[in-house]
């Protein structure tokens, strides 16, 4: 009961912090120089999305390793759950900095895409991360795929911080200098930066409770299938996304309960 | 602190969608968490 009081305690102090980051972007941060209008605005969640999805797949890749090495000689599912929900959530994160990163070059670039290296690194980031999906996607034995997606998974923890990092700095860009410049300082207005990293922690801790969610949902959807696969009664069958899934019928029919543990959380 | 009229607006709009996402959020959670009760439910019922 006292984690259950702790958990809602922590989702409504995030509530009251994300709110107070969007009040604060908008009221109490200054506009930065070099910048049209109010765009400089869209930094207060353009860098927050990019971290969180940074953090994202860093987690996919700690969690895969976990899978890999951990808990011998029986890989646990949960790091293999974990693992699947960090990658969803990292590209989700990575979309939404696309996409207002693109809204920020329409407005200083006049285009929503110049092949900028920091656009370009961040698309082929998600392209990389993305075909995690499409892997789990091809294999058919629950236990082959959860392997070679956590191998997978693993190699993004050297190609990831690669995309984020490395690559945008290697030709020159267009895009504002990154928070810490090139000489090692933070060259932002105080209460920008203040804002701009209340951000960054809200959004992580966004991240974490979103993460938390999908995991169980995963976990519940797995449970599902194996008691259906094992013939128990069907109440509370549900599948990843909410919904009953469609291939869960009577035994002996094509689509027989006994076929379904092979296809364990896709 | 001062605030133009339209930037106004877009915090506010901002304030009520992020508001939307945390509720929707906490009641995919809550929901989460019935389900878990009731999966455990029937094991407990299970033992002698």
């Amino acid at each position: 009961m006292k984690k259950r009081t702790a958990f809602a305690a922590f989702r409504w102090l995030l509530w009251l912090w994300l709110a107070a980051v969007i009040v604060g972007a908008f009221a109490y941060a200054p506009l930065a120089a070099k910048f049209i209008g109010q765009s400089s605005r869209i930094l207060f969640f353009h860098v927050p999305m990019a971290w969180a999805a940074f953090i994202a797949f860093i987690a996919a890749g700690v969690s895969s390793l976990r899978y890999l090495f951990g808990n011998r000689p029986r890989r646990d599912p949960r790091h293999d759950r974990a693992a699947r929900a960090a990658i969803e959530l990292g590209l989700l994160f990575g979309l939404l900095a696309t996409v207002t990163g693109a809204v920020w070059s329409r407005i200083m670039w006049g285009a929503w895409w110049n092949w900028d290296p920091r656009q370009t690194s961040i698309v082929m980031a998600l392209i990389f991360n993305g075909a995690y999906l499409a892997l789990r996607d091809a294999v058919e034995d629950a236990e082959k795929r959860a392997r070679l997606a956590a191998a997978y998974a693993a190699l993004g923890l050297v190609v990831t911080p690669f995309f984020f990092f490395v690559v945008p700095r290697i030709t020159f860009s267009l895009h504002p200098e990154p928070v810490i410049n090139a000489s090692g300082q933070v060259d932002m207005n105080p209460r920008m930066l203040q804002v701009l990293l209340a951000s960054g922690a809200g959004f992580t801790a966004l991240f974490f409770w979103l993460h938390d969610l999908r995991t169980r949902v995963l976990a519940v959807a797995d449970q599902a299938l194996e008691a259906a696969a094992a013939g128990a009664p069907r109440a509370g069958i549900v599948g990843a996304w909410g919904s009953a899934p469609p291939h869960i019928t009577e035994p002996g029919t094509a689509a027989d309960p006994a076929t379904a543990s092979q296809r364990t959380s896709n | 602190m001062q605030v133009s009229g339209s930037i106004e607006w877009v915090m506010v709009v901002n304030l009520i969608i992020w508001t939307g996402l945390f509720l929707y959020l906490r009641r995919l959670d809550l929901q989460v968490r019935a389900l878990e009760s009731s999966q455990e439910a029937p094991a407990v019922e299970r033992e002698p």
